[in-house]
């Protein structure tokens, strides 16, 4: 009873949350069943508004609203420098990649990214670069979904008390059993009200600290000059609020990049292109996403600053070294259970909208991209054994999620650099150069993913001054290269000039 | 706050705006949205 006294709010807020997801995929459980083109990209017929919060929700993870976050902390209130180049990465994905992804799929009757590689560039190498890239997708976003699920078990335990285990497990299952109901058709929608949720909890967080000191006037003051230390003794001074005194612009930028360049590679992302409705749609999409995302990064980047002015010199010099806790801080020194309960819904919104998205990705690379290939199936069968793998795919994440590796931040983190290095040359000359050809996709992909290994464990930590670049940027500059290289020496590979009038002609029209 | 500190927070709306600006001027073409058209008006006439 005294427990239930005390989570009262928050366990209703999370009820209610829950509830509202389980619904929408029982909702559109019949029609996501009706057939392949309905489970894997809803029949490309979400509205944009959705597509754009489904894309803003899918995008930033628990990871942004806790840990980027909180490392303002130490970063100071230049750490939304990352957010600009976030920012700037999502635009340049909805103009250049958005309405030509569009098009260029629904004329292929593409429906995963590893198959838009096959269809379009009808190479002697397609199967081999669709098997490839689907294997890409199935190992790299593996620790991606055990990092997730870690960090909203652990927010589960520190918040409601939950086991680290069971949090785990009530995670996956929940968010497993709504994505297997409807699909992509709940994935999407789901992640449009996670993408509210998130919006407005970006909002409500970044006030907690005004509202805690009495105003912005005082809490601007407070932390402007401050006696609180840094990571390494030093004292802070006017460093919060002082261009990139306490965080170098190199690492801002390199943090920016990884992490931004998702958008314009990774497939959960790309996958939302899929499944707006009209050219209308897309346009308001296109707008709206950036403004959105924008927004909440505004929001969220500066609020471990902030914070300072809620601590006093010994919470501080804590949290300087623990900046993942800032934010569970904030929240327990404010002190209001709605306002937990809000944010704590919007944190596992943030998580769950990631992880649903992913899910579904693997869920059809793995049946549609490799299993159809050896094994030619009806439909229906295509649908569930989707459905089924998904499921074996998420008991195989929790087991990760127990035991999760040393280092599964960091192994998320690269394998965003993999996706940026292996997918988006392909991505980007299959929708602009027609003569890209699939040899090119296949060697830059290999040239792309080696030299993002060789970086991240041959020569950034071991070549003096290199190590605030991150691996991401050598990894895609290579690819580009070698895919732009390649295509030109492999001419011969290129698709029929039918086919690429076909591909091309309404964005040359 | 400083000029470059500050800039983060007003350059993310900037960047917003400059995109709205540069959509809003653009026309998005979708491929097959004519076909499904037709092939509604088809429908419909059927």
């Amino acid at each position: 009873m005294e427990y239930l006294a005390k989570n009262w709010v928050i366990l209703i807020i999370m009820i209610v949350y829950v509830a509202f997801c389980l619904g929408i995929g029982q909702w559109f459980k019949k029609k996501a069943a009706e057939n392949v083109d309905a489970f894997y990209v809803a029949k490309r017929e979400i509205p944009g508004w959705a597509i754009a919060l489904a894309f803003f929700s899918t995008f930033i993870s628990t990871n942004t609203y806790i840990g980027q976050a909180g490392f303002s902390f130490q970063a100071g209130l230049s750490w939304a420098w990352v957010g600009v180049y976030w920012t700037g990465f999502c635009m340049i994905s909805w103009l250049l990649l958005g309405p030509r992804m569009r098009s260029q799929t629904a004329k292929l009757k593409s429906v995963t990214i590893p198959d838009y590689f096959d269809y379009r560039y009808k190479s002697s190498f397609s199967k081999v670069i669709r098997i490839f890239s689907a294997v890409i997708i199935i190992f790299a976003t593996l620790w991606y979904m055990a990092a997730i699920a870690k960090g909203c078990a652990h927010l589960l335990t520190s918040t409601l008390g939950i086991p680290y285990a069971w949090g785990a497990f009530l995670i996956i299952f929940i968010t497993t059993l709504y994505s297997v109901m409807g699909g992509m058709y709940s994935v999407l929608w789901t992640d449009a009200l996670q993408g509210i949720i998130m919006f407005f909890v970006a909002i409500l967080m970044v006030m907690v600290p005004a509202m805690y000191v009495g105003g912005w006037g005082p809490l601007m003051d407070g932390i402007a000059h401050t006696t609180h230390l840094t990571a390494k003794g030093q004292p802070m001074g006017d460093g919060l609020m002082t261009f990139c005194t306490l965080v170098s612009f190199a690492y801002i930028t390199s943090i920016g990049f990884a992490v931004g360049m998702k958008q314009i590679a990774e497939p959960r992302c790309l996958i939302r292109f899929y499944s707006v409705d009209n050219a209308k749609s897309m346009k308001f999409a296109m707008i709206a996403t950036p403004i959105l995302l924008g927004i909440s990064l505004a929001c969220v980047f500066g609020l471990g600053a902030l914070v300072h002015g809620m601590t006093t010199d010994t919470e501080a010099a804590y949290l300087v070294k623990h900046t993942d806790q800032v934010v569970g801080f904030m929240l327990a020194k404010f002190g209001s259970p709605w306002v937990t309960g809000i944010v704590m819904a919007g944190l596992f919104a943030a998580g769950m909208s990631s992880f649903a998205a992913v899910s579904i990705i693997v869920g059809t690379a793995f049946v549609g991209d490799i299993w159809t290939l050896f094994k030619p199936m009806s439909q229906a069968k295509q649908v569930s054994s989707t459905k089924w793998l998904m499921w074996v795919y998420s008991a195989i994440i929790f087991i990760i999620t127990l035991y999760p590796p040393a280092g599964i931040v960091e192994l998320t983190a690269f394998s965003g650099a993999v996706f940026a290095a292996g997918f988006f040359p392909a991505v980007f000359g299959g929708l602009y150069l027609r003569w890209g050809t699939g040899k090119g996709v296949f060697w830059s992909m290999i040239i792309g993913i080696g030299t993002t290994l060789l970086w991240r464990f041959g020569l950034r930590f071991y070549l003096p001054g290199m190590k605030d670049i991150h691996e991401v940027i050598p990894g895609f500059i290579v690819s580009l290269i070698a895919y732009l290289i390649i295509s030109k020496l492999t001419s011969g590979d290129m698709p029929d000039k039918e086919h690429l009038d076909h591909v091309f002609h309404t964005q040359e029209s | 706050m400083d000029f470059l500190t500050g800039m983060a927070y007003w350059g993310i709306i900037l960047l917003a705006i400059i995109n709205a600006f540069i959509v809003f001027r653009m026309k998005v073409k979708i491929a097959g949205e004519e076909d499904e058209d037709e092939k509604k008006n088809v429908c419909s006439v059927g």
